[in-house]
């Protein structure tokens, strides 16, 4: 039985929409997969290496089992983001002759073949191994490396009992974040503690008891759970919304540009591909604080510039680049209807500037880098809204990805939206504010180059009339192509 | 109001509608029927210019539609639930078409009040995404949206299929209604042969793309439709 069910997931691999795609997408999620693996690999096999000599006063697996419990807390996060269980999948074999543990059982194995389970295994197996090499006790080493097996599916399984509301989302990051907070400000040291029960998996591996049975627990909870759900109204079944119910008089205001903005801001607040993207957005505010901690980094003010241009940039690059594809679903209505294509862009448009112009405001914070920092933003800020936004919306329209609203983004999903024509694209959006900073930079001084970067903006308000007249343009040249593309099913 | 001229459709070669000429009048009931896969949805695809034909053009008024979009203030469709707004209310659904039609609020609210009767208390104030409706309700949704803002010509795929017996047959009499009292030019497909010939005037036959009846509705299409099919 067993047998059937693994080559009905076979296939359901084989056939779907990655293996359809085309080839220089299967490139480039192969090589995604590699390098991800890699880097696990990698960092597993010098590691122990790299600890030692990063911290050479203490026990390279002290130091490991001390910073575990953030490992765990993050992995759980990122699961809660990504992970979801394919319930949908068992409608079909419902009414079959197969008990329905069996089905249970099934379905519950095959999410450990996640790749969220993997990546982690290959970095602790290298890792294990070289905790051999070293010369710890190899019986004390397996305990360990099971316990921390455990704690992987673990993570697995609590993660769908957890993922039904976003309550326990926000106690995982809150409580993250609190730690983090406290241990940084040496108030109060979550690590100290936790490091005791993952220490403690080594030196008494009896210990390891505790996360496995937890690991069971979680299977068991779940395995009961979708067992007594296990109908078309339970589990199975779609959730039913409430409706969310919003006020949105006063951009009646904005005359003919309303009915699309309105309805943009509902498409965004009422469905979870948008949602995502609207959290991801939010995480690219902190992406300036990997290059502005960097000493390496305050030399190669190019960077910076590129950098700065992210911070503001996130939710115009992920939402800009799927323009029209958020209107997927229902693209033939629009194309039926007497919709002008200067309204329905205008109003993505605006979105996109009014999203930059409050991450510009949240990104305050970064004063405290200097206001050299902050001035950089500031002219990041301007390049996206003037030509940022151009650009984006541009590699947008000629990117015909189908796209389901109301089902979160699986991992590497997004590379869907990956073509050679979106690779082009992104070269002047990522190279664009380097160069337009560096040059000035180079030959004048620094400030030269952000007024150059700040007025590059200016370029867009210019030739806005021209510019959109180019994306409509293309528009209307590929609209059988879209609507041909948009009506398949993935 | 609609001429067909020579149109025809292929796809990698094969070709899945090949018609001569048809003309549509101002005001005429019209019924397209056939098995599946004789290119009814193709056709009404062609006329809302979401396909492009493979030869021949089809013309709207004196408009060709695969040449400009003036045919589009004009005209309204509700072909599958692509014409459909999944996060929105129904509500807010008719307003959004009402917005791009050129119907305020108000106007919409009183032109629902006359559904009443068609929407059976299943659809406003139901708090419910279009997303969530039933088959049925959506469907009713979408043709009553089709009929927002006096359209001269509305196209309607398989508008039968999915409703309760109570609904079809008020969709019957909605459908009579607005060809007889405003000159609207009707097209449906439908699969229910004594639904087509209780509704349309006129009803063509399409057969593996091709035209192959083409009736002035009387007492008698229905035997012959059924004797037809039967074959």
């Amino acid at each position: 039985m067993y047998r059937t069910f693994i080559s009905l997931k076979w296939k359901e691999f084989r056939r779907s929409s990655y293996f359809e795609a085309a080839l220089a997408i299967k490139i480039l999620m192969i090589l995604g997969i590699i390098y991800f693996g890699g880097i696990a690999i990698f960092f597993g096999a010098i590691g122990y290496k790299l600890l030692q000599k990063l911290i050479p006063e203490v026990d390279p697996l002290l130091t490991v089992n001390q910073f575990l419990i953030y490992w765990i807390l993050f992995d759980l996060g990122l699961r809660y983001f990504i992970q979801q269980m394919p319930v949908m999948n068992i409608k079909p074999l419902m009414i079959i002759p197969i008990k329905r543990q069996k089905v249970v059982k099934f379905l519950l194995l095959k999410t450990s073949t996640s790749f969220f389970n993997i990546l982690p295994l290959l970095f602790f197996i290298p890792f294990s191994i070289a905790l051999l090499v070293e010369g710890y006790h190899p019986l004390y080493v397996l305990g360990w490396f099971a316990g921390i097996v455990s704690l992987i599916f673990m993570n697995n399984y609590v993660v769908y009992l957890i993922n039904k509301t976003n309550l326990y989302f926000a106690i995982i990051v809150g409580g993250a974040i609190i730690m983090l907070a406290l241990q940084n400000y040496a108030i109060f040291d979550i690590t100290e503690y936790a490091y005791i029960f993952f220490h403690g998996m080594y030196t008494k591996p009896v210990w390891v008891f505790i996360p496995l049975s937890l690991c069971v627990l979680a299977y068991y909870a779940n395995y009961k759970y979708y067992l007594n759900h296990f109908y078309i109204d339970g589990a199975v079944s779609k959730k039913e919304e409430k409706v969310r119910a919003l006020d949105l008089k006063f951009i009646d205001h904005l005359g003919k540009v309303a009915p699309f903005l309105k309805n943009d801001i509902k498409m965004i607040v009422r469905n979870a591909r948008p949602k995502q993207v609207l959290l991801m957005s939010f995480l690219f505010l902190f992406y300036g604080l990997i290059f502005y901690t960097q000493e390496v980094y305050r030399d190669m003010p190019a960077f910076l510039a590129f950098a700065s241009m992210f911070v503001t940039g996130g939710f115009l690059l992920s939402f800009g680049q799927l323009v029209p594809s958020w209107d997927s679903e229902y693209y033939k209505l629009m194309m039926s209807q007497n919709i002008p294509y200067r309204e329905y862009l205008t109003s993505k448009l605006a979105l996109m500037v009014f999203a930059t112009v409050v991450s510009t405001v949240l990104s305050l914070p970064y004063l405290y880098f200097g206001w050299d920092i902050y001035k950089m933003i500031l002219a990041g800020a301007s390049f996206n809204i003037g030509l940022n936004s151009f650009i984006t919306l541009y590699g947008g329209a000629l990117n015909r990805v189908p796209m389901e609203l109301n089902v979160k983004a699986k991992a590497f999903q997004n590379t869907n939206g990956f073509n050679l024509t979106q690779m082009l694209i992104s070269i002047p959006k990522i190279a664009g504010p380097m160069i337009i900073f560096y040059i000035p930079y180079k030959l004048i001084s620094f400030d030269a180059g952000i007024i150059i970067l700040a007025l590059s903006g200016i370029i867009g308000l210019i030739f806005y009339n021209p510019f959109l007249n180019l994306i409509e343009r293309i528009y209307q040249n590929q609209k059988y192509k879209t609507i041909a593309a948009f009506a398949e099913k993935k | 109001m609609i001429t067909i001229n020579n149109i025809s459709k292929s796809y990698n070669g094969v070709e899945v509608l090949n018609i001569d000429s048809i003309d549509i009048p101002k005001g005429q009931n019209f019924g397209l029927v056939g098995n599946n896969g004789a290119g009814k949805t193709t056709l009404f695809s062609l006329l809302l210019d979401l396909i492009q034909p493979t030869t021949g053009q089809i013309s709207s008024g004196d408009i060709v539609v695969s040449e400009t979009e003036d045919w589009k203030p004009y005209t309204s469709a509700f072909i599958d639930e692509s014409f459909l707004i999944g996060y929105l209310t129904p509500e807010e659904y008719f307003y959004f078409i009402g917005d791009l039609r050129g119907v305020d609020k108000p106007e919409i609210d009183s032109f629902l009040s006359d559904f009443a009767d068609f929407f059976h208390d299943e659809i406003l104030d139901k708090k419910k995404y279009l997303r969530d409706l039933s088959k049925g309700n959506q469907k009713k949704v979408g043709i009553v949206a089709a009929l927002i803002g006096n359209p001269e010509v509305v196209i309607l795929d398989e508008p039968f299929a999915n409703l309760d017996p109570t609904t079809q047959i008020r969709l019957k009499g909605i459908l009579k209604d607005i060809t007889e009292q405003k000159q609207t030019t009707v097209l449906i497909s439908s699969h229910d042969l004594m639904h087509v010939t209780d509704v349309c005037k006129r009803i063509v036959v399409l057969e593996k793309g091709e035209v192959v009846k083409d009736i002035t509705t009387t007492p008698e299409t229905l035997k012959e439709l059924e004797e037809y099919f039967s074959q």
